[in-house]
């Protein structure tokens, strides 16, 4: 009997099997590279194309069976479309919409911690089983006085885990994002610190009333309600948004005009975010967005919000202005401040980065440089897609001791990129406005 | 706890007397009373009246499992949606319910059952009458879940479901008694999985498959 007892807890929880699933999945991604060389002597034609297919599913596979953080980061992955190979993308994408769902038990008992009563008691309805899964928790529909309302609830017990999740992802995400360590702890401090964040509901109640407010002024974008007295630290309550989500709203084939207008109302909202509250949704993921009638854009998710300190600001956007006047030295010390380069590297090593990152900065800097930029431009996107992957095999990189770029242009970088992925996949083409400084 | 039960005879009070009297000293004291002579005095009491109640210190330790078992039970009927429960859900209500009556009471069974004890909730009386209780609950909710054919009917291992429920409760017990999360965060992940994972046993699997093929080839 006490055999069994054991046996039942090493299976659900302990972290020694959890990190045994990530050391089996790395077994078999090793095992996908050894097949993919296998095969490539029968055949060299095929390309690495299919050896990351494989690789992809493996690993997602053990991360959609991990949750939590685990699945956080590939999401995370996912979006720094950058930074991944795009069999890896598809696979990751769909890691948002696989997580487990509470047991309706449980969700009523974190109601009944956090407000002594069931949900049945506070709403007139409350669905039972979830209607969205989000990374880190679930949505339920529920009315109350006439209204409809979203209600979020996070899984218990996932704030404790982020770190050591964390760690269990950290030697897997090495060889996965083909990162140096230096640069790795810096990615996954910075993330770690959101991911803390963002169990935080009441800071991302706050935030969201924040800055749907300072955006409400913005034509053809919608936010929902927050309810304060239906709100708690494991749990939201915001109006339901009705409405579809980019890619079902992509299939009823909207006109252009009307993807236009979705796509001005996008770019707006992160320009006002980014150069006047310097405060930005980090998040753009297409499920953080629905699109309701009228071409209208409701924003849903404010749980990854990166404050931008100034001085960053200030070099960041100083490099993507069209022509750029600093030159020399100015140069040099905005390459210095953002980190890109420092006094250890060699002067060759310091030539080499300065020309990479002069050529990432033109890249996301170019649809600043017209007045109107046409994001249906596909070279555009294979040229940014060409880039990071000469980055990630390229052995200057790998061998660099230290980390490239600050931690803040990791989300700046991450936002944009996300920005301009959503614009693409719209098919938008949009005004490209620019803060007078800039111009 | 006590305090909702109405009072119908002056008896029920004097075993709820000693009840509570038992709580608090081992709070009080953080040690378990020794002696039923002294323990009965404190309570103006003689001892042999004292006996009329309870037999020994370890049946009033059963009586407060018990009290907690019914109370938890009487609050998960009693809410509505409980009986649109599936057989897993009820369980589940069942613990996280369950270990909100314990959090009540929780100093008082870490100091009995703290560090180093933990073994004798399993081995001692002290618990068996409560495991009885809970075994006709959860034979209840097995029946159900075999009705529902949620729960898989097999040869003799179905009998014995409602011990490996049972173990699952310790497990949690044990569980919660070192988690040091806020709120005891942990122990509801911990009970949402295992319950998870119990269920999923039980229910049908390629376990029934593969019995179902052995039977074939033995019968050959």
């Amino acid at each position: 009997m006490v055999d069994k007892l054991k046996e039942q807890q090493a299976i659900p929880i302990s972290k020694v099997q959890r990190a045994a699933k990530f050391i089996s999945t790395g077994a078999k991604v090793g095992g996908n590279y050894v097949k993919h060389y296998a095969k490539k002597m029968v055949n060299p034609s095929m390309d690495k194309e299919e050896l990351h297919q494989n690789n992809a599913s493996d690993i997602y596979n053990s991360l959609s069976e991990l949750k939590g953080s685990a699945l956080k980061v590939a999401q995370m992955m996912s979006m720094d479309k950058n930074l991944l190979p795009r069999a890896y993308q598809d696979k990751f994408t769909m890691a948002q919409y696989s997580a487990p769902p509470l047991s309706y038990p449980l969700v009523v008992k974190t109601f009944q911690k956090h407000f002594l009563q069931t949900p049945e008691q506070l709403f007139d309805t409350f669905t039972r089983s979830a209607i969205n899964a989000a990374s880190i928790g679930q949505v339920h529909q529920a009315t109350k006085d006439g209204k409809t309302l979203a209600v979020k609830i996070q899984y218990p017990g996932i704030a404790e885990s982020v770190s050591s999740d964390l760690r269990l992802v950290r030697p897997f995400a090495l060889r996965l994002l083909n990162m140096n360590e230096r640069e790795l702890d810096n990615y996954m401090g910075e993330v770690e610190e959101k991911l803390l964040e963002e169990t935080d509901y009441i800071l991302e109640v706050e935030r969201s009333r924040e800055i749907s407010s300072a955006c409400g002024h913005i034509p053809n974008l919608k936010f929902p309600n927050y309810y304060d007295e239906l709100s708690s630290e494991r749990i939201i309550t915001m109006d339901w948004i009705e409405g579809l989500h980019i890619n079902e709203w992509l299939n009823t084939k909207p006109s252009q005009k009307s993807k236009n207008q979705i796509g001005q109302a996008l770019w707006n909202f992160y320009h006002h975010q980014v150069h006047n509250l310097k405060k930005v949704h980090a998040d753009p993921h297409p499920g953080n967005f629905i699109i309701q009638e009228n071409d209208q854009l409701g924003v849903i998710d404010f749980g990854c919000v990166k404050v931008i300190p100034e001085d960053f600001y200030e070099g960041y956007f100083a490099l993507i202005k069209k022509d750029l006047l600093v030159e020399g030295e100015e140069l040099n010390q905005i390459f210095f401040d953002l980190e890109f380069i420092s006094d250890r590297d060699t002067a060759e090593e310091q030539v080499y980065f300065k020309g990479v990152f002069t050529e990432m900065i033109d890249l996301l800097g170019r649809p600043f440089h017209s007045e109107q930029f046409d994001f249906s431009d596909d070279t555009f996107f294979d040229q940014i897609f060409q880039l990071s992957n000469r980055i990630t095999t390229d052995k200057m990189f790998r061998q660099s001791r230290q980390a490239r770029g600050s931690r803040h242009g990791l989300y700046i970088n991450r936002t944009y990129f996300g920005l301009y992925n959503l614009l693409n996949q719209l098919q938008a083409e949009v005004d490209t406005t620019k803060p007078d400084w800039l111009k | 706890m006590e305090i909702t039960t109405p009072k119908k005879t002056t008896k029920k009070d004097f075993r709820k007397l000693i009840l509570d009297q038992y709580r608090s000293q081992v709070l009080e004291y953080g040690v378990t009373p020794k002696s039923v002579f002294k323990f009965a005095g404190d309570l103006k009491m003689k001892e042999e009246e004292f006996y009329s109640y309870f037999t020994s210190f370890e049946s009033v330790k059963a009586a407060i499992w018990v009290n907690i078992f019914e109370d938890t039970q009487k609050q998960v009927e009693s809410q509505d949606v409980f009986k649109t429960y599936s057989a897993r859900e009820k369980f589940l209500s069942f613990l996280y319910t369950w270990i909100e009556e314990l959090k009540k009471n929780r100093s008082f069974f870490i100091t009995l059952y703290g560090e180093g004890q933990k073994s004798t909730i399993v081995k001692t009386k002290e618990t068996s009458e409560f495991k009885e209780r809970f075994k006709d609950f959860a034979n209840e909710i097995i029946l159900e879940g075999k009705e529902t054919d949620e729960i898989a009917y097999r040869p003799i291992i179905s009998d014995r479901y409602d011990d490996a429920l049972w173990l699952q409760v310790l497990f949690v017990l044990k569980y919660w008694m070192d988690d040091r999360s806020p709120r005891f965060e942990k122990t509801d992940a911990a009970i949402e999985k295992s319950v998870n994972f119990a269920f999923d046993f039980m229910g049908k699997s390629s376990l029934d498959s593969f019995l179902n093929f052995a039977k074939f080839l033995l019968q050959k």
